[in-house]
Parts: C-alpha cells; structure tokens; sequence
C-alpha cells in the first residue's frame, strides 16, 4: 500500500514514510500481512460459543450448513452481533460508572482532584432525577445523584430514568418491543446468557434484544457518563484550539494522553500546569510541558480546557514515531497493544494507568480517584524527566496542523442557533422547516486501516454540508474533521452549500460541529429531543430529516452505538458492513426490515460519497412526509439524481 | 520410417502424439475409412440428443494432422495386413509399405440375426454417420425401440426421449447395465430412467421386426407385439478384425497383443477396443472397450513403435455415465461369483445413494457408486496399486472417505506409488 | 511448473483458502458479494482430513494427468504451462475424469466438471496461497517447494 493510500492525512503520511524507513510495524502494516482476512470472519460464519465447536458455515453452500448445535448461519451471525453490541454497550457503560464513582468521591470528599463544576447541571439532573434540591447542600445532592444513577446499573425492573427523555411517541413504542432497557447491565448479562449455547435461537429475537441493550448505553451508560463529565468538570462551551501531529513541541516536554475517561486526563491538565513541575521542566532543558491528547480522552480536555488534539486512532503509534514523545499515558479502550514496540524504537514511556487495562512493554502507575492529583504529578514528573532521554536525530515532527473549534452541546447547539439572547430550538427547526437547512446528520466512529484514514469521515463531511445538511461530529471521525480543517468557522464559506452558510456566517458557527466524545452521541440524542420537543418536525426522531454514518468505524462500542441510534429512529450508514452478510435473513432484518419495526434501518457503503447520497436521499424522503418546503438553494445535481 | 496407423480414433489419434513426441521426422500415414474425423464417438448421443453441435464433437483442432505432420488419408479402407511383404493392401486397390503398423480398427455394433433385421430404420449407433442416419429419420418417429440395457443403448434412450420420443428399451437380462453394475445399483437407474418416463423391459427380446419396406414394429420372445418406427441396437461391439484374418496375426476374439502393445510380429501393434490384453485386475486376456483404454494403449503403443519400451498396466473395467442428474461410476468386478469376495454396501434409497466395494484379501477388486461419485478415483488408484486397505476398510463407503484418509497407505507404499503427485502430496505427512 | 504445494504439518483447516478460491471465481471478486451471485461460485479447493489432520483437497496438475487420458470430449487439457485446464464449453458431464483422478480433485457443477485452474485471472499469484494465514499452501516448483521444507526441518 502506498502511504497516500493509507491517509489523507499529511501529517500521518509524512510519519508513515519514517516508520517505513526505521522498520517500524503500524496498524496498516499489520493489516496488509492479515490480508486476505478470514471469510467466515467477515461474513459472521464462524461460531466458538462452546466447545462442540469451533463451527463455521460454508458461504458457498457447499460445506455444512449448520453449526454442530444445528445452529444456522442466521443464528451464528445473530448471535455474534449481539455479543458486539453487548461488549460495546459494557465498554461505554462501564466508563460511565467510573464517572458516577468519581462523582461519588468528590461528594463525600474523599478526594481532592475533583470538585462540582457545574452546578447548574447538577441541579437539573437532581430535579430530573427526583432528587430534592431546595436549599441542600451541593455535595449532599451530588451524592445522591451519584448513588441514583448508580441504580441504574444493577437495576433489574422498571425503566431507565434518562430514557424518559426520548419523545413520548419513542418511549410508547419501546415499551410495544419490550425493548425499554430495564438495567444497564441487566441487558448486557442477558445478551451473554442469550447467545450462550442452546438459549436464544431465533435471529430477530436476538437483535431485537441486542437494541434493548444498546437503548441502555445510549439511554443510560453513555447519558449517564457525559451528563455527569459534565457535572465533574464543566459543560463545555465552545472553545479555540487545535489539532494533528504538528501540536507536539521539540522544545517542551510533550506528554500525550490516550484513551477515553476524562477522569484522569482531567487531572493531568491540572498537573500539567503545576509550577513546580514545569520548573523542573526548564531545568531538565525544556520551555516547559506540553500536554496533547489521542481518541476521546484527548476530546473530553479539549472540549473542557481547549488542551490540543495531537490525533486520532490510526495515529497512536504514529506520535511516537515523531521521537518527540516523552510520554504517552493511556487508560481504557482503543489503546493498541502495539504501542510498546514502537515505543521501544524510541525513548517514549507508556504508562498504563487503570487496574483494568494493562500493557506488554508499559510501565504501570495505577490510578485511583481518591489520589488523582498526586497521582497525575508522579506521571508528569516522570514525562519531565524523560525528557533528557529524547533521541534528538530521531525527533520528526511533521508541520502538519489545524485550527478548530471545539465543545458545542445539546445546550450550547441552541444556545448559539437561538441567537445569543433567546435560549430556544426554535430558529433550528425553522431552518429546517423553512428549507435552507435540508436536515442534520451525525458522522462518529473510529479510523480503520480498511480505509483510508480520515478519507471517510471528510468526504462525506464535505459532501453532506455542501447539500445543505448540517453536520455534528463526535470522536475520531470529529478529531478526522478538525485535521481536514471542516471544525473552522471559515469552513462553511469553502465547502457548505448556501444555506448552511447563511446559518454559519449568522451564527458563526463551523458547518461541522463537535460534539464531544464517542460516549457524547449521548448529546446527539438530546439534541434530537429538543428538535422534536420544539415542534413542526413530526412527533417521533424517526420522522426528523436526519441521519447518522459511521464511515470508518472498527470498535464493538461502535456497534453498540450504531444500534442504539437506529433503535431510537435514526436511519445509520455503515462504511463496513457488519460482519453478518453471510446471513441472508439478518442481512434482510438490519437492512430493510428494520424500518417497520423502529423506524429506521441500517445502510451498508463504503464509499462515503455514495453513503452521503443515501443518507441525503433519507433526508430527502424526511422531508417529503413531513411535508416541508422544498429546500431552499437545491442544486442542480441532486435534482437530477 | 514409415509409420502407419489404421484406424483415426482414440487409439490412432493418440498413437501419433505419441510418435511424434519421440520422433519428429519420421513419416506417419493413416488411413481411416470414416470421412468425419477427430471426433469422439462417445459424444454422438449427446450429438443425437441435440446438446451439442457437430463442430463440439471433435476433440483436437482441425489443423491436427497438419501440425502432427501426418499423411491422413480417409474414406478408405484397409483391406488387408499383408505382414511377411509389411505392406497393407487398401481398397482402393493401392498397397502402403510400413515400417511400424498399428491396428486401431476399434469394434463395430453387434446386429441381431432375426427374420426382418434387414429393414429400414434398424440400426446400430457407433459413429457420427450412423448418428446422422438416426438424425434424419427422426421427423418421421414417434416411438423409438432400443435393444440392449447396456451403456450405449441407455445413452441412445436418453438422448431420444431428450428429442420427445416414446422410448422403451428392451433389455435380455433381469436389469440394465449388466456389464458394469449389480442389479442393486441398476435399480437406481432404473427407477430413475423410468420415472422420467422411459419405458424399460427386462428379460425379453425381440423376435422379428414387422413392417414393409421400413419398420413399423417388433415381437417380442412372450409374443407381444410393440409399435415403433426406429429401432437402435445396442447390443454390444465386436472387434473389426476384417483386415488381419487369414493372416498370421494372432487373434482370439480380438488381436492378441503382449504387456507392449505388440502382437506375434514385432513390428505391428494393436491398440483400442480391437486389441486383447491383460486385465489389471484379473490377470485375464480380455478387451476392454474404453475411451480411457484406448487412449491409454494407444499412447503406449506409439511410444513403443518410436523406440521406446514401455510396459501397459493393463486395462481395467469401469465406466460412468450419468442419466437425469443420477450420476454411476463403476470400475472393475462388480458382481464377483466367487466366496472369496467380500462385498461392502451401502444403500440409501431416498437419496438415492449407492455405494458397494469388492474386495478379495483386502484388495479393491471392484466398486459402485450411485449418486455420490466424486472419490471413485481415488478408489480406481487403490484398486490399480492393489495395496492392502484393511487400514481404512470401515471408511470406504462413508462420505468422508478421500485421498486424505489413503495418506498413510500411500506413505507405506511408497514403492507402489511412484507417480511424483504421490510424493509431492504426502512429503510433509 | 509452478504449482501449488501444501505442508500438510502447518495446516489448521481454517478454511480461508476454500473462501479464497470461492471468490475469486465469482464475478465480483468480492466476498460480500459473490456469495450472493446467481451462479453461486464455486471452490475448488476442499479441505478435508486425514484421520487427524486437516488436508486440503486440490488438483495436482499431473504431469500424466489421467483425467486428460480419460476426458472423451477434449474438455480437459493441459496448457502451454503444463497447467491441467478444463473448457467448460466442451465438457459433457460424463464425469470420466471424476473416475479416473486418484486425488478426488474433481467436482461436478450442475453438469460441469470443476477443478482448481491455477487462477488465470491472476497475474503471478494463487487465491488460495494468498489466503493461507499459516503459509501451509506454497506457490512454486517442486524443487523449490523441497527446498523449502528442508530448511524448515530443524
Ligand atoms: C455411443 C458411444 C458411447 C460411448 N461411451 C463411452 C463411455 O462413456 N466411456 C467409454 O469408456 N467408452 C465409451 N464408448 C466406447 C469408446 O468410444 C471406444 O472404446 C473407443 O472409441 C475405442 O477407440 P478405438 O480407437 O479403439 O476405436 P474406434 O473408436 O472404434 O475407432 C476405430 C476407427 O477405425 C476405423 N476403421 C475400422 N476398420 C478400419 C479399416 N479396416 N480401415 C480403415 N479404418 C478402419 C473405424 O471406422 C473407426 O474410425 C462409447 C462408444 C459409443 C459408440
Ligand atoms: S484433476 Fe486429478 S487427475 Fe487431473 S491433473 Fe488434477 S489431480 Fe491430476
Ligand atoms: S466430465 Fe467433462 S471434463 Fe470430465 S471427462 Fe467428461 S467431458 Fe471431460
């Protein structure tokens, strides 16, 4: 593979070429050595839920058609996808619970690195959450919004609090599926239980409970982890900064932090800016500590703090190949096991902080929350003094950056849409009502070496804003989007079609907005209640002109998120398809079938340009059942399509 | 030197690729007394049935001969072996001088001696003009007779009722392909060939033919009397010996040749369905009338009248065929009189599946199989090798039984198995 | 000749190569796709076992290759690279080549014998060898296979 077919990314393709200089083994590496992948992979074929197996099914129809348990290739494929979803679910689910726990440690006091930053938030949850709030104190309301959404995990009857948040019509039509997730983890245990050998045999029932799960990370886990983030450690406003390898400093000790939960990287921006720290910095001959992140920890500071972003997924090993890395923290999820051998070629430390998560190669600092701060300070000092070790002949930092805004929120979105001085939907909906909007659309997930890296987010970014259709971004693909330059205000006048550029110059709002990390597609959700809420648009998120894409994703959260947006009506455009197409009947259900039953389907197109078209096509269809004016600067091209 | 091949088929065809892969300037001339040429005759049902066209039956390139330098003369016929002179007398009067002779006259049909056989519309189905003949009455045929349930006659069946003629074929033996199944696989065809609407009629005969100038009908040996306006005879084939009788040339039922291909004169060899040899699995002189074998011998033999001196196996019994989807391989002995023989058999009637293995101490000497076809060669080669298989005996009939399961034998038997495919594939056992 | 070799000791009988030859004989050469072609593709490599080990079934392009001696419709032959063909416009069904291949490396498609072809739409590569995670399937000559089997012995 040639680098320029690797990445559109200058910066990672400048890097690619060193890595392929000094020998150095990266993901696309890896890939090419795996390719051909295995088929009954791909197509979702192979079975190793127990021991009469391993089984597979013969695509070609030739071999055995069954597993030794006469499951069928719908059942396997079935039941593997929900498995993802379960373990997608888990992962964000799981980081939720950190937060509520950090939540919890700050309200009793029991640790100093935390405090309320947003009270306002607090106070709503609290009032949401039937919690009383006149005149107690803010610490006592915390712990005991801490404790009730801790409930929520292990709750095994009634209904996930925040799922009361979806329009009525939503809610009534969960409760008709039997999908109205009960627990968070209730769902997930059951999913295992399920799919276990000779339980859950029929395909639809399968899926049908694997959206039950997902509802309960969408609704719960991942709500509950932005809702309380932003409670911790502020809800971000929207905020300057930038973006890809060019972050990293030759002369400052460059620590980047890597993963997902904000709760350490919170701290360590703290840490980062400690005088005697940075002291220590100058004297090891340094100008001073430059903190930069990777993946959604690195969105969550720099939605909060403006903290740049030095890249996305595929670009991990990457930052250590510029040699200017002192050292790279990493947590929870999306870390690759392959760090450690690049970081070998280099001076660069990796430290592993969580008990869960462990590294070959990396040191182990253990975090806890109750001793953040002194915590995070060891792991600063440590980069510091890495410093001296920096290779300077190895230093390559490419000149490669952006500049973005950043931390635009359910809250924020009308906030800004609204005008600066009337906090309503209101002017959002007319956009779209009046027709110069056509409608709105997500694009999320990851990088995947299967795709050009980046290529997929900003195609279809560019081509969804340039027919008008506003466009909101969460984790890599919005990290892919700030690297192509799309998060800029300045954007809009370049590539948005003549209505999303009247709203973006009125406003002064990019034509693709971040919304934070992966667990913030939380945000999008309540973004969509709001627009229902606000009326003229229909009575369901299934009748909104919107849709969702994830071009490049590879996680099973990824999985567990695109199920839970379609469960809750949002037509969703994959760039690799499941790995299920071995099944005619699954492949039936989640691409067409779907739709009588939640409203919504799922796409499968690796072309981002082509999946865009689908997803304007949908948009299209929206809108004519809503019956809404034509959009307003409609070209000629989509006409004649 | 003068090659000279009598006989522009399977064995002759060969020959001269063998010949020519030795010797590249020696002359060759055949004489062939069918003006068609490089066609296979095995295809002329197929021909008849209309799934093919005349241009599909010719198995090398029209520009053949050319390439393989050859003389071919055709329409003419050898009349005589003239060995003590080596010259062949033709009948056109012209006599060929030879150095090497092969004889590659292959068989002619068998025809049934009854009052009325002299009729129009009876006859015999070996080559592509005896196709035509069938071809060109067929406008004015309703109803087909066949005689004889043997492999050409079903073929004939079946390409007929394939042009939507009533066809019954009328069979002297209890069941159909006597020569190459037991009456437990013929059930299979018959039930299959018969569902389809093919009338078959065991243990009769024909008696006379009735009719006029052409034949409007048959009796049959219990008096009955059947209706038809086509009558194929497939009764078997006899070998075309015309040209070597009264002549030293050893002949049995066919011409007597050794483990080379040569007959009592060395410098003249017989190859194909003329040509009585070893049978590889009995031991016994016999001819066994095969495309495979012909092609074979005739290899053989034109390798050794161009110098070299290879032996021939032998030949061994076996055909398949398949009808309406049912697919039947079988090879070697197939109903053994004898105690000696074991017999191995599995039978699945809804399926229709058959399977049967002959053994004699523990030796593949024989095997049918009904449906389930694909391993029959990897049996033919444990039949060939003769190795012992009392190893794998319980496996021979499972679907899971292939050349993976005879690794071991053929890593023991290294000997035996000396084609280097053997090595190649157990090398890393 | 180059061919495909197989050492029988690396193989997991993962199956990768009986998917790999099933698409690159489809139309679109594209595994999502090709299993839902109307003419399903067809492999023409099978694995098997031995009584213990997996052992891929495949045509060994014999160099007297019985099944040609035996094709009475000129259907299989060998081409100018020694690589056992079949020309699907020729064959009869006959399964005369079914009888005679001592390796069972012969199928039947509807009335058409199938077997491995050395991939013709490929440049100087075999699907299946490509697809092999644990190298067991090697493309080359025999002595290079030898070859390589003997450095590999410890
Ligand atoms: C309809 C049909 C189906 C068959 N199906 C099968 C099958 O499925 N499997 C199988 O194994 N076999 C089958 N056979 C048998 C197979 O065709 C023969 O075994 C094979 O053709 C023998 O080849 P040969 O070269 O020995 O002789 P032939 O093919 O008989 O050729 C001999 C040639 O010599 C010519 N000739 C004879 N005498 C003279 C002479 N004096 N001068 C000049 N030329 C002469 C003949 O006209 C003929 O052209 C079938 C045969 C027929 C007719
Ligand atoms: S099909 Fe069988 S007989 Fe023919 S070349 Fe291949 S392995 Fe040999
Ligand atoms: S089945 Fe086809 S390839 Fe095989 S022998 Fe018959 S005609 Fe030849």
């Amino acid at each position: 593979m040639k680098k320029q077919d690797k990445s559109i990314d200058k910066a990672s393709q400048e890097l690619l070429e060193i890595a392929e200089r000094e020998g150095i083994d990266t993901a696309w590496e890896r890939y090419e050595a795996m390719v051909p992948q295995c088929g009954f992979g791909e197509l979702g074929l192979c079975c190793r839920n127990c021991l009469l197996g391993p089984c597979r099914i013969d695509p070609f129809e030739e071999g055995p058609q069954k597993g030794v348990c006469g499951a069928t290739p719908e059942i396997i494929a079935a039941r593997n996808l929900t498995r993802m979803i379960a373990a997608g679910a888990s992962a964000h689910s799981d980081h939720g619970r950190d937060v509520a726990h950090t939540l919890l440690l700050a309200a009793q006091g029991k640790t100093e690195g935390y405090g309320i930053k947003d009270e306002d938030k607090l106070l709503s949850l609290a009032n949401e959450l039937g919690i009383k709030t006149n005149r107690r104190d803010k610490k006592e309301i915390a712990k005991e919004v801490a404790e009730k959404v801790f409930s929520e995990f292990g709750q095994q009857h009634g209904e996930l609090q925040f799922s009361h948040r979806a329009p009525e019509k939503r809610q009534a039509l969960w409760r008709k599926l039997g999908i109205m997730p009960r627990g968070i983890d209730r769902e997930i245990v059951e999913v295992m239980h399920r799919t276990s050998i000779g339980v859950d045999n029929d395909p639809e029932n399968l899926i049908t409970h694997g959206m039950k799960t997902a509802l309960g990370d969408g609704w719960g886990g991942s709500m509950i982890a932005t809702e309380l983030s932003d409670v911790l450690f502020g809800t971000p406003r929207p905020i300057r900064a930038k973006v890809n390898l060019g972050v990293l400093k030759e002369d400052e000790v460059n620590l980047v932090v890597h993963g997902h939960e904000p709760t350490l990287s919170d701290v360590i921006v703290t840490a980062s800016q400690d005088k005697e720290l940075i002291e220590l910095a100058k004297k090891n001959g340094a100008k001073g500590i430059n903190l930069a992140g990777i993946c959604c920890t690195a969105n969550e500071i720099l939605m909060r703090h403006g903290i740049p972003i030095a890249g996305n997924f595929l670009q991990q090993e990457l930052a250590i190949t510029t040699g200017a890395v002192d050292l790279m923290l990493v947590d929870v999820q999306c870390v690759m096991p392959g760090l450690s051998s690049v970081a070998r070629c280099f001076h660069t430390k990796i430290v592993s902080t969580s008990p869960k998560a462990k590294f070959p190669g990396a040191e182990h600092v253990e975090f806890n929350e109750e001793e953040a701060l002194p915590i995070a300070k060891k792991i600063v000092r440590m980069a510091v003094e890495n410093f001296k070790n920096r290779m300077k002949e190895k230093v390559n930092i490419p000149k490669v950056k952006m500049d973005l805004v950043a931390g635009f929120t359910a809250e924020s979105v009308f906030k800004f849409l609204g005008g600066r001085y009337r906090a309503t939907y209101r002017p959002l909906n007319d956009a779209i009502i009046n027709g110069r909007l056509r409608g709105a659309a997500a694009i999320v997930g990851c990088n995947n070496p299967k795709i050009k890296q980046d290529w997929g987010h900003v195609e279809m970014a560019k081509e969804l804003i340039k027919n008008d259709v506003l466009v909101v971004v969460t984790g890599c693909s919005a990290i892919a989007n700030a690297k192509a330059g799309l998060l800029k205000p300045e954007a809009a006048f370049q590539y948005a079609g003549k209505g999303l550029q009247e709203i973006c110059q009125a406003v002064g709002v990019p034509p693709v907005l971040h919304v934070g990390s992966c667990v913030d597609n939380s945000r999008i959700l309540i973004t969509l209640c709001n627009v229902v809420n606000e009326g003229g648009l229909g009575e369901d998120i299934s009748e909104l002109p919107v849709a969702g894409a994830a071009p490049e994703w590879m996680s099973e959260k990824a999985v567990a998120i695109a199920f839970y947006v379609v469960a809750s009506g949002v037509f969703t455009v994959l760039g690799n398809p499941f790995p299920i197409l071995g099944s005619r009947e699954v492949t039936e259900l989640l691409t067409r079938r779907l739709t009588e039953v939640v409203g919504a389907n799922f796409a499968f197109e690796s072309d981002p340009i082509k999946a865009a078209q689908l997803m304007i096509d949908h948009i299209n269809k929206k809108r004519e059942a809503l019956k809404l004016k034509p959009v307003m600067y409609e070209k000629e091209e989509v006409l004649v399509k | 030197m003068h090659y000279v091949i009598v006989g522009g088929s399977a064995s002759g065809i060969n020959a001269i690729e063998a010949i020519r892969s030795l010797d590249k300037e020696g002359k060759i001339s055949l004489i062939s007394d069918e003006e068609f040429s490089l066609y296979s005759r095995c295809l002329i049902t197929y021909f008849l049935a209309g799934k093919l066209t005349e241009d599909k039956l010719k198995y090398r390139s029209s520009d053949f001969y050319e390439k393989q330098k050859v003389e071919a003369l055709h329409g003419i016929k050898a009349k005589k072996v003239l060995p003590e002179k080596r010259k062949l007398l033709l009948d056109n009067g012209r006599e060929l001088a030879y150095d090497r002779l092969l004889i590659a006259t292959g068989a002619s049909p068998k025809m049934v001696e009854v009052p009325g056989s002299d009729k129009e519309g009876i006859l015999g189905l070996r080559t592509y003009q005896d196709a035509q003949l069938i071809n060109e009455r067929l406008d004015k045929v309703n109803t087909v007779s066949i005689l004889g349930g043997g492999l050409i006659g079903l073929r004939a069946a079946y390409s007929l009722h394939a042009r939507n003629k009533q066809v019954k074929v009328i069979v002297k033996s209890n069941q159909v392909l006597s020569q190459m199944l037991d009456s437990g696989a013929a059930n299979f065809i018959r039930r299959k060939i018969e569902q389809k609407g093919i009338q078959v009629m065991t243990g009769l005969a024909a008696v006379e033919f009735l009719g006029g100038k052409e034949v409007s009908g048959l009796v049959l040996d219990d008096g009955r009397k059947l209706e038809c306006e086509l009558v194929i005879v497939g009764k078997g084939v006899r070998p075309n010996l015309e040209l070597v009788k009264g002549t030293e040339i050893k002949t049995d039922y066919g011409i007597i040749v050794d483990d080379y291909l040569q007959t009592n004169f060395p410098n003249i060899y017989a190859a194909g369905d003329v040509a009585q040899g070893k049978d590889l699995i009995s031991g016994q002189s016999t001819i066994n009338a095969l495309w495979p074998c012909a092609v074979a011998q005739g290899r053989v033999a034109g390798l050794n009248m161009a110098g070299k001196k290879l032996k021939y196996d032998g030949s061994m019994a076996m055909n398949s065929v398949e009808f309406f989807g049912l697919p039947v391989i079988s090879m070697g002995i197939t109903r053994p009189k004898d105690k000696e023989y074991e017999q191995l058999v599995r039978e699945d009637e809804k399926n229709f599946v058959y399977k049967k293995v002959v053994l004699r101490k523990n030796r593949v000497q024989g095997m049918i199989l009904v449906n389930k076809i694909e391993q029959a060669g990897v049996m033919g080669i444990l039949m060939r090798k003769k190795v012992d298989v009392s190893s794998i005996k319980e496996m021979l009939l499972e679907d899971k039984f292939d050349f993976a399961k005879i690794l071991p034998i053929i890593k023991e038997g290294k000997e035996l198995f000396t084609e280097r495919e053997f090595e190649e594939s157990t090398i890393s056992y | 000749m180059e061919k495909i070799f197989c050492d029988i000791r690396k193989c997991l009988g993962c199956k990768s190569c009986e998917i790999a030859c099933g698409v690159e004989h489809s139309t679109s050469k594209n595994i999502f796709k090709s299993i839902r072609e109307e003419k399903k593709p067809r492999q023409r490599v099978i694995v098997r076992s031995t009584t213990k080990e997996p052992f891929p079934l495949r045509c060994h392009h014999c160099e007297e290759a019985p099944c040609i001696e035996a094709c009475m419709s000129g259907a299989m032959y060998k081409d100018e690279k020694g690589v056992t063909r079949h020309d699907p416009d020729k064959c009869v069904g006959c399964w005369m080549c079914i009888m005679v291949c001592p390796f069972g490396a012969i199928s039947r498609q509807e009335s058409l014998a199938l077997k491995c072809d050395l991939c013709p739409d490929r440049e100087d590569s075999f699907a299946c060898v490509e697809a092999c995670p644990t190298k067991a399937l090697f493309a080359g000559t025999w002595d290079e296979f030898k070859k390589r089997l003997g450095q590999e012995k410890r």
